[in-house]
C-alpha cells in the first residue's frame, strides 16, 4: 500500500510540473508580444501604398520614369518655378536634407531627390535647368521634371495626393508636400502638415530609419521587422 | 501486494466532464470569433481609421489645408474633404459637401477643441475625432443620394445639433 501511494504521488507531481512549465512559457510568450507592441524596440516607416508610375522629362530633356528610381530612396516635392516664399521654404528644406545627408552613414543606400513641376506651360526643361542652377542644385542627385498637364494632374493629385490648382492669376494654389518613396516603389512618408518638428529633421530621421531597415531586415531579422510593421511600430 | 505497474495515476485536479466540455467550447469560440473578425476585416476591406498625422490643435485652423476646410478635387473622380469638428458652437465646417457619383473621397477630420465623432449614416465611415490628430478614411460613393453625418461622441450641450450632409449627385 505504501509503495502504491508513493508512486502515484510522484506521478501527479511530475504532471503538475509539466503543466506549470507550459503555462510559464505561454505567459512569457504573450508578455513578450505585448512588450514588443507596447515598448516598440524597433521602429519602421509605414508602407502607405504603392507610389504611382510615371514618365516625365527632366531638366536635360531626358526621359525620367518611375522605373529609373527602383532601388533608390526618392524624396519628391511638387512646385512651379514661378512661386515665391512657399517654394523657397521647400527648397531650403530640400537643400538642408541633402547637406546633412552627406554626414550621415546610410550603409550605401542611394538617395535621390526629384522636384516635379505642375506648370508645364511655363516650366520647360530649359526653365527647369535655369531654376536648378539658380538653386545651386547638384543635378546628379536632385532632378527637376515635368510632363503633360493632364497626366501631371493624375500623377501628382491622384497618385501622390498632393493638391494643386491654378489660382486664375497665372500662379497656383497648392499644399507644399514632400513624399518619401522607398526602393520598392512604396510610399513610406508624406510631409505636409505644420508640426512642431521641422520637416527636414523628420525627413532625415525617417531616411535613417528606412536605411536601418534595409540594412538589418535580412534573414531571421526580417521576421522581427515584419512584426514591427504588424504592430504598427511607426517612427514618430 | 500486486500493484499493476501501468496503472494511470489519478489526475491531481478533478474536472467534471461537463465543465471540461464547456471550457473547451469557450476556448474554441474565442478562437473562432478572433478568426471571424480577422477574415471579415481582410475580405471586406475594413480599414481602421488610422491617425493620419499629428497636428497642433492651436494652429490647425490657421495653417495648412484646414485653414480653408472643404472639398478639393485632387484629380478627376478623386476628392479629399477637410472637415473641422468645432465644439465652440457645435458644428462641422463645412456642413455640406457635394460630389458626383462614382467619386472616391478621402476624409481628413480633426478638431481644434474637444473630442468628437464622425459617422456617415449608411456607410462604414465611422471615426473618432481627437484634437491634435487628423483622422482619415477613404470611401467610394457610387449610389446617388443624401448621406447625413453626425457627431456620435458626446461633446457638450449642443452635441445633438451637430451634423452635416454629403450629397452624391447622379
Amino acid at each position: 500500500m505504501a509503495v502504491q501511494a508513493a508512486t502515484s504521488g510522484r506521478g501527479t507531481d511530475r504532471r503538475f510540473h509539466w503543466w506549470w512549465i507550459l503555462l510559464v512559457i505561454g505567459v512569457l510568450l504573450v508578455a513578450g508580444v505585448f512588450a514588443f507592441a507596447i515598448f516598440q524596440p524597433i521602429k519602421v516607416l509605414p508602407r502607405m501604398r504603392l507610389a504611382p508610375g510615371f514618365t516625365l522629362v527632366d531638366q536635360n530633356g531626358q526621359r525620367l520614369t518611375s522605373e529609373d528610381m527602383r532601388g533608390t530612396v526618392v524624396l519628391y516635392n511638387f512646385l512651379y518655378t514661378g512661386c515665391g516664399d512657399e517654394c523657397d521654404r521647400m527648397n531650403a528644406t530640400m537643400q538642408e536634407v541633402q547637406q546633412r545627408l552627406h554626414d550621415t552613414d546610410l550603409g550605401g543606400l542611394p538617395v535621390e531627390f526629384v522636384t516635379i513641376s505642375f506648370d508645364p506651360a511655363n516650366d520647360t526643361p530649359e526653365t527647369l535647368q535655369r531654376y536648378a542652377e539658380s538653386l545651386g542644385a547638384d543635378t546628379n542627385q536632385w532632378r527637376f521634371a515635368t510632363g503633360e498637364e493632364d497626366r501631371l494632374k493624375q500623377l501628382i493629385g491622384g497618385g501622390f495626393e498632393a493638391y494643386y490648382t491654378p489660382d486664375g492669376a497665372g500662379g497656383f494654389q497648392f499644399d507644399p508636400t514632400f513624399v518619401l518613396v522607398d526602393g520598392w516603389g512604396i510610399i513610406r512618408g508624406k510631409y505636409r502638415y505644420q508640426v512642431a518638428v521641422p520637416d527636414a529633421d523628420r525627413i532625415l530621421r525617417h531616411i535613417g530609419v528606412l536605411a536601418e531597415e534595409v540594412q538589418k531586415a535580412t534573414g531571421p531579422n526580417k521576421l522581427i521587422y515584419e512584426a514591427a510593421h504588424l504592430f504598427l511600430c511607426y517612427a514618430p | 501486494m500486486t500493484t499493476p505497474p501501468s496503472q494511470t495515476p489519478e489526475p491531481s485536479v478533478h474536472i467534471d466532464p461537463y465543465e471540461r466540455g464547456w471550457i473547451i467550447a469557450a476556448i474554441v469560440m474565442l478562437v473562432v470569433f478572433a478568426l471571424a473578425v480577422a477574415v471579415a476585416s481582410y475580405s471586406l476591406g475594413i480599414q481602421l481609421p488610422s491617425p493620419e498625422a499629428r497636428v497642433d490643435p492651436n494652429t490647425i485652423s490657421s495653417t495648412g489645408p484646414f485653414a480653408n476646410p472643404g472639398l478639393r478635387e485632387l484629380a478627376p473622380g478623386r476628392y479629399e474633404a477637410y472637415i473641422l469638428a468645432i465644439g465652440q458652437g457645435w458644428y462641422f465646417n463645412p456642413r455640406e459637401i457635394t460630389v458626383p457619383a462614382g467619386s472616391e473621397v478621402t476624409f481628413y477630420i480633426t478638431s481644434p477643441d474637444v473630442q468628437h465623432g464622425f459617422k456617415l449614416e449608411g456607410t462604414n465611415v465611422n471615426m473618432m475625432i481627437v484634437p491634435g490628430q487628423v483622422s482619415s478614411l477613404t470611401r467610394r460613393f457610387d449610389e446617388p443620394g443624401e448621406y447625413n453625418w453626425v457627431c456620435h461622441e458626446y461633446c457638450g450641450t449642443g452635441h445633438a445639433a451637430m451634423y452635416g450632409t454629403l450629397i452624391v449627385t447622379p
